[in-house]
């Protein structure tokens, strides 16, 4: 099995070519989705950057350093507001500095300045970075899995695949991020019965259906049924790191959480 | 003359907007987009997966209060089908929830039947929308939220006072205010007790703060050390109490008729202090969810953000930041330090601007599409 990714200098083979566009704060959600969707970049609304605490503040910052550096990101811009807890100034250097650049609201004369800005900052930062095509020596593959359920045989059929697997067993939400973390450049997702097809902007996710009745109306949704055999799964793994779109992808849903430890101020 | 909407509970809400509201995370990316395929439309996006945790009864108390808001036309429900959602559901009709309609992803059976199929409700529901009109309103009918974020030295002798006037001045004409962010009264609380109508009511502002400081404590954190923030203190601002000093200006000078908890409807006129955090999206959500209909919200710093359901103004402190952010700024009180303007000139200022904006004027928050929708939690969120 051979997987042709994109080479993104500083952060890794990638499966995806994604720019990110990362707002420090909430109150620079908006204005970075106007420049995502403006030069098809990703992007997600969150609440944090302010009024966190306590290991929030590290937590939140190391959060978003890992989705800067993830190998499925081509360059990140960061979007911060300016007087701000997680300063965008300080989140920076953290990140790949190469493919990555910073914009301030405050000091950026307003709204429409600072979108027009944006907009030209990341269609630079993708023009001066035009990525190359190279192969991927070992896939990260991450478990998405909620609940008791057994996946020996099938973590030992994605490490004969020569797959690297990491598995996140919390709640969703949760698991997501840990998975992100890992770098996961794919994650096989199994929500609980009673949770949607999940999605992740910046990495692809498989959905295995459950037998549930809420699974089995949006059967639809799912890239694998409940029944579904191994190597159906390995081969869409194939086709999926090689570029083919899975449901999540297609249907746009899936958000960014940063998980949280502390209260807001 | 003031105009709104008169609803079915006789409350009055000075938009008449189309909210697209995911019931799940996962929805969010839909109410997105429809807000995009059907302009108009106003849609918040949101964290909440309906996964076991502990702050569940807070964030069913804060999403079922949304629909309820006077400012909403109607409310289209995003669902994935699960009885949760009919709970919350259930609680929002229970607060005057009166047009609520639901779109089930189960009934649907796809994403994309969905997204059609709401798209073309809320094309039918914007045309419904357009058709009703403003009718003469008293001031009883302004529900005010008084909210500040991104502080400077300017806050507490500008904006914030001259906001105290136009409160004073509604309050006084039988509107209802409300004051917020428990963390923003730290230091002030003992001032803001002795402006309570009862002795109780003094006693349960001192109670909210001092269970505020135990919720921080508790995560062995001394918020004196987290705040006043790095911005605010760029800004010039030295101290929390400082801090909190300034941001208690905004109430004015009139007395406390009740404390509210986070997100609850107050139940007559007057002035109120609410139990939120002083995060600025957390507190804006509150008040959307407490059925505020207008939203006054002053920035040394400057701050883009706004909210779906309320027109949010902005006022700057400082007229440096008023120029350089023109286009996020929607007044300056930045004239009281200039000594052009004196603070009762520029407290009618945006006395006027409030019935303004109440009567249809946009802010530039609402110009700019600015929907930011937070839920607070008290805990953390993977718990």
């Amino acid at each position: 099995m051979s997987i042709t990714g994109f080479n993104h200098p500083g952060r890794g083979v990638g499966i995806r070519d994604h720019q990110l566009i990362l707002p420090s704060v909430v109150c620079s959600t908006h204005i970075s989705r106007k420049i995502a969707t403006q030069v098809s970049a990703i992007t997600f609304a969150h609440q944090n950057g302010c009024a966190i605490i306590g290991q929030d503040v590290s937590g939140i910052d190391n959060f978003f350093i890992a989705l800067a550096n993830h190998p499925n990101v081509q360059s990140t811009l960061v979007v911060s507001l300016g007087c701000e807890t997680t300063q965008g100034p300080e989140l920076l250097p953290k990140i790949d500095q190469k493919q990555s650049d910073l914009l301030v609201i405050q000091d950026s004369g307003g709204a429409a300045a600072t979108y027009e800005k944006g907009v030209e900052l990341a269609t630079n930062l993708r023009s001066a970075n035009p990525s190359t095509k190279a192969t991927l020596d070992k896939l990260i593959v991450g478990l998405d899995i909620s609940g008791s359920m057994d996946t020996d045989q099938l973590q030992k059929a994605l490490t004969d695949a020569n797959f690297q697997v990491e598995v996140a067993t919390d709640n969703s939400t949760a698991n997501l991020a840990n998975l992100m973390r890992a770098k996961a450049h794919l994650i096989i997702s199994f929500p609980d019965e009673n949770q949607p097809p999940t999605g992740l902007p910046l990495i692809p996710v498989i959905n295995i259906a459950s037998n549930s009745p809420l699974h089995t109306a949006l059967i639809n949704e799912f890239d694998l049924p409940n029944n579904f055999e191994v190597n159906q799964l390995l081969e869409l793994i194939n086709q999926v790191a090689n570029g083919q779109k899975t449901k999540s992808e297609l249907s746009g849903i899936g958000e960014i959480i940063a998980p949280r430890l502390v209260r807001s101020t | 003359m003031l105009t709104g909407y008169q609803r079915a509970t006789g409350k009055w809400g000075f938009r008449n907007h189309v909210l697209i509201l995911p019931l799940h995370q996962m929805l969010s990316a839909i109410a997105r987009d429809i807000e995009s395929s059907a302009p108009g439309c106003v849609a918040v996006s949101h964290d909440w997966a309906q996964l076991p945790e502990k702050d569940q009864d807070r964030i069913l108390h804060t999403i079922s209060g949304v629909p309820a808001n006077p400012n909403l036309f109607v409310t289209i429900a995003l669902r994935l089908g699960t009885p949760i959602e009919g709970q919350l559901l259930q609680m929002a009709r229970a607060k005057g929830a009166t047009n609520i309609i639901e779109v089930s992803l189960s009934e649907e059976k796809s994403l994309n039947q969905l997204r059609d199929t709401t798209n073309k409700i809320a094309l039918e529901q914007l045309a419904l929308a357009a058709k009703q009109e403003r009718t003469p309103a008293p001031i009883s009918a302004i529900n005010l939220g008084l909210e500040c974020g991104g502080s400077d030295a300017y806050s507490g002798i500008t904006a914030n006072p001259a906001l105290g006037v136009a409160s004073d001045k509604l309050v006084e004409q039988g509107a209802t205010s409300i004051l917020a962010e428990t963390m923003e009264i730290l230091g002030a609380e003992h001032l803001l007790a002795k402006r309570a109508i009862t002795r109780q009511i003094g006693q349960q502002i001192i109670d909210v703060v001092t269970r505020y400081e135990k919720s921080i404590t508790y995560e062995g954190i001394d918020i004196r050390g987290a705040q006043p923030s790095r911005g605010n203190i760029e800004g010039g601002l030295s101290t929390l109490e400082e801090k909190s000093l300034g941001a208690a200006k905004k109430a004015g000078n009139a007395q406390f008729t009740g404390v509210l908890e986070f997100a609850d409807q107050p139940t007559a006129a007057g002035l109120y202090f609410m139990d939120t955090p002083g995060h600025d999206i957390e507190q804006l959500t509150a008040f959307a969810s407490a059925g505020v209909n207008i939203t006054v919200f002053t920035t040394g710093r400057g701050t883009p953000t706004g909210s779906a359901v309320m027109p949010t103004i902005k006022i700057a402190t400082n007229t440096e930041m008023a120029i350089a952010l023109a286009d996020l700024i929607d007044m300056n009180s930045g004239t009281i330090s200039d000594g052009t303007q004196s603070l009762e000139e520029n407290g009618m200022q945006i006395y006027d601007l409030i019935i303004k904006v109440a009567n249809g004027q946009l802010t530039k928050a609402e110009i700019g599409g600015h929907h930011e929708f937070n839920l607070s939690r008290l805990y953390g969120s993977t718990l």
